[in-house]
């Protein structure tokens, strides 16, 4: 989901972002007066609030604490939370820790939380994030599939006492501690002056986190947070971050190479060569991110399971792995990410292995594959290596017609997706947001359930063994089990990567660290001295 | 030609000993031009038996375990990050480069010959209005201009690629034309066919434009290397030719995210584009001076 976004602002820009690349590289260093600070480069966000953000996860998770906190050992912590509990997995209390207060000093309460999720949730508010919380009993009344609203508030959500309230879930989820974990921001609590002007807020959000903003937010410019005094959680190891807005991420690489950034991501065209320019400064963190294949099953070319496991097997996981993207992927063997608790790795088997003679014979067995076959996927993304890889293979594997083209921007590849308007293998990939099996079968195999038409295989039985596993899963995800049996017999999209997020930073940090969401732990980065 | 040319008009303009062709034919630069252009049109023509003179015939046979091996051994230039062939790359961008070239500078020349013709013969409202016309497109940013163009245009062919470039470059052909015809209009033998009361079209076709398409083809060559150039600058940016064609453009803008590891996913392309473009316009010059003594330095 993240990178997605990005793709779809780095396309048509080109020229812009020639331009104005070369004037953003002001912000450097700020350690000379004797402060812990660090810069890092980011896509220029638009928005900040929690519920709306979809490019400043980074910025969130600095400006606001969540109530859990999901560690790299895989562990559940309580932040913000003091306890998270439920006895049927529907109803869940959750009790808050005393004396934690906003960024303008009033306390965080039970009613900031009820508050907030209501206006996330609130229909004509247009929240990105909403989905968020569409499981919390009383969602569909704000938003009504036709006409206003009758009210304003979830009937799922009670506050008790001041820090204490109650969620009642659409049906049992044993993941409800995960999903108001460090990178679903929707469930972020926000301030009561935030409700007043929703626009304001936007501009000068006010959170409950370690770092509290600094100046008023004026697009492309530079987000500078500082660490708030009365910060009730665990002190962070810096005094100020600045995030500094980039149009091309190429371009961030090149400054923390040139020592004038701390932090960037990289982007795909420079993994290849990132390890060997950055050495121990390169980080790729295992992240909850997984590419398939998407497949036209609309077109009737598609219908055969054997046709789409002869795609699967004729693509070379390993080789394109290590030439387009350095090594840093992994080649997918199930159908979840592996950083996912639970996930069956190597159920795919022999359908994820690179054998050309097998898919070959495969495909001829099925009668063949008639006409050519485009492969299509969003421009401007730095994609284009990948799928001219993938339809390299096919072409030569299988004897298929097979090209690669990308759309003119993210929209138009978005619009012809949703609209099932493509007649080729397409692009399909699902970051999710916290890790489990769950976050990722979700979008991929519930209609409507996030990422339109990404598999387009909506399925009955699918839908209820993600239920089932939802509500009975003891905790280590071993119940999504069957649900990757289900998808494994009809096979509807080759599982291409279980994705890593790559960072590089400057001499300034001596060690990167991050947590299951797969991005950087700003409140933990070590500085050299 | 020019060789066609030359004998009609040399009773008119010049000597028989200073004709084009002898001009031409003195010069060393000529031939060398001419023989690479002869070269490269034939690779254009030909491009499968001659990618296969090194044992790669096929553009897109590429080995991802042969990723951007070095040049030598089966692959002459050596291989791309996809492992293809990258001298039958090179050598299929070459029909793709000519082939933007010579239509975009085709289509310039019609639109120019006749919009120019007729303001520089007839003069007046219709030479104010493609004046105008000349200088609303002079005014526009070529490159903002085609951006946006290719970018709202859904399927980038070749074909689409110089329609957009033509549409942006005929007007510096377009005033040539009008200010060669305007010399040619006030010739004495214009005015002795007007005299004799020849109808326009007649002098038109028989007097005035063969009499000032020469210093016209002059550019025009040079355009086809200008061309070349503005289609690979465009490609390169991301908004000219995309996959699955085979461009220089295309090979240089892929290499350009490589190049420090590997450089000679770059040197190949940019060797050849290099080499046409120079001679393109090498050629242009010496025609033009070749038809245009008193304008040699």
């Amino acid at each position: 989901m993240r990178r997605k976004q990005r793709t779809a602002t780095a396309g048509v820009l080109l020229v812009a972002a020639m331009a104005l690349t070369a004037c953003a590289t002001g912000g450097s260093d700020a350690a000379d007066d004797g402060t812990r600070a660090i810069t890092m480069g980011v896509t220029d966000p638009g928005t900040l609030t929690p519920g709306r953000q979809l490019v400043a996860y980074d910025f969130n998770m600095a400006v606001w604490a969540p109530l859990t906190f999901l560690e790299s050992d895989g562990t559940l912590t309580y932040v913000q939370a003091e306890s998270i509990e439920s006895d049927d997995n529907t109803t869940w209390t959750i009790t808050l820790k005393d004396g934690w207060t906003f960024h303008d000093g009033t306390p965080v309460t039970a009613q900031s939380y009820v508050d907030s999720w209501n206006t996330v949730a609130y229909g004509p508010n247009a929240f990105e994030n909403s989905g968020q919380v569409a499981n919390i009993v009383g969602y569909t009344d704000l938003n009504p599939a036709e006409g206003e609203p009758t009210g304003t508030e979830m009937s799922g959500l009670t506050v008790v006492d001041d820090s204490t309230f109650t969620v009642e879930l659409i049906g049992p989820d044993s993941q409800f501690p995960l999903q108001v974990s460090q990178a679903q921001t929707a469930m972020y609590p926000m301030p009561e002056s935030a409700f007043d002007d929703l626009d304001a807020y936007n501009t000068h959000p006010i959170g409950n986190g370690p770092f509290e903003l600094q100046d008023d937010y004026v697009e492309n410019e530079p987000m500078v947070v500082t660490a708030y005094e009365d910060y009730a959680g665990d002190e962070p190891t810096t005094d100020q971050i600045t995030f500094v807005p980039y149009t091309d991420d190429t371009t961030a690489y090149t400054d923390v190479q040139a020592g004038n950034l701390d932090i960037s991501s990289v982007p795909a065209s420079r993994l290849p060569q990132a390890d060997e320019e950055f050495g121990d400064s390169f980080y790729s963190f295992e992240a909850p991110g997984i590419s398939y294949l998407g497949l036209p099953l609309w077109d009737e070319r598609y219908q055969d399971v054997r046709v789409r496991q002869a795609i699967s097997m004729a693509i070379d996981r390993e080789t394109i792995n290590d030439v387009i993207y350095g090594g840093a992927y992994t080649p997918a063997t199930a159908f979840t990410p592996a950083i996912e608790p639970g996930t069956p790795e190597g159920i795919c088997g022999e359908l994820c292995e690179y054998d050309p003679e097998a898919a070959k014979a495969l495909l001829d067995e099925a009668g063949g594959f008639e006409g050519s076959m485009e492969i299509y996927f969003p421009g401007g993304g730095g994609l284009d290596e990948f799928y001219n890889a993938i339809a390299n293979n096919l072409r030569q594997n299988l004897g298929v017609d097979a090209t690669a083209v990308p759309s003119a921007d993210w929209a138009e590849f978005s619009d012809k997706r949703t609209a099932s308007d493509i007649d080729g293998p397409f692009f399909s990939r699902w970051g999710a947001l916290y890790p489990s099996q769950q976050a990722t079968l979700r979008p991929f195999f519930v209609e409507n359930g996030g990422c339109a038409n990404c598999i387009p295989w909506y399925d009955e039985s699918v839908k209820a063994a993600i239920d089932t596993a939802d509500a009975t899963d003891p905790g280590d995800g071993s119940a999504y089990a069957d649900v990757q049996e289900l998808i494994l017999e009809e096979f509807p999209a080759p599982p291409l990567f279980f994705e890593t997020y790559s960072y590089v930073t400057s001499d300034a940090i001596s060690e990167l660290v991050t947590s299951p969401v797969g991005n950087p732990r700003l409140t933990h980065v070590e500085l050299a001295d | 030609m020019s060789e066609q040319l030359a004998p009609q008009q040399a009773p008119l303009v010049a000597p028989a000993d200073r004709s084009v062709w002898a001009t031409l034919r003195s010069r060393p630069l000529f031939w060398v031009c001419s023989v690479v252009l002869s070269l490269l049109g034939l690779i254009a023509l030909l491009p499968g038996p001659i990618a296969g003179l090194f044992g790669q015939p096929d553009p897109r046979a590429c080995t991802l375990a042969d990723s951007a091996l070095e040049p030598g051994g089966a692959h002459v230039f050596g291989t791309d990050l996809q492992g293809c062939d990258i001298f039958a790359n090179v050598v299929y961008g070459t029909q793709t480069s000519l082939f933007i070239g010579l239509l975009t500078t085709v289509l310039c020349l019609v639109i120019a010959m006749v919009l120019g013709t007729l303001a520089g013969y007839y003069g007046g409202v219709a030479d104010r209005i493609v004046a105008r016309l000349t200088d609303v497109f002079l005014g526009f940013p070529f490159l903002l201009g085609a951006i946006v163009v290719l970018n709202s245009i859904g399927a980038r062919s070749p074909v689409t690629v110089s329609l957009v470039i033509a549409f942006f470059s005929w007007p510096t052909l377009a005033r040539l034309v009008r200010s060669s015809v305007r010399t040619v209009r006030s010739a004495e033998y214009v005015q002795a066919a007007s005299a004799m009361g020849l109808r326009d079209r007649r002098i038109l076709l028989d007097h005035v434009v063969p009499n000032s398409l020469g210093p016209v083809l002059a550019i025009a060559t040079t355009m086809v290397g200008s061309v070349i150039v503005a289609e690979s600058t465009l490609t390169f940016l991301g908004v000219g030719l995309r996959s699955p064609s085979i461009s220089w453009g295309l090979q240089l803008s892929t290499a350009q995210s490589y190049f420090q590891s590997e450089p000679h996913l770059l040197v190949f392309p940019s060797i050849f584009l290099t080499v046409t473009v120079l001679s393109l316009i090498t050629l242009g010059d010496i025609l033009r001076d070749a038809l245009d003594p008193k304008g040699r330095s």
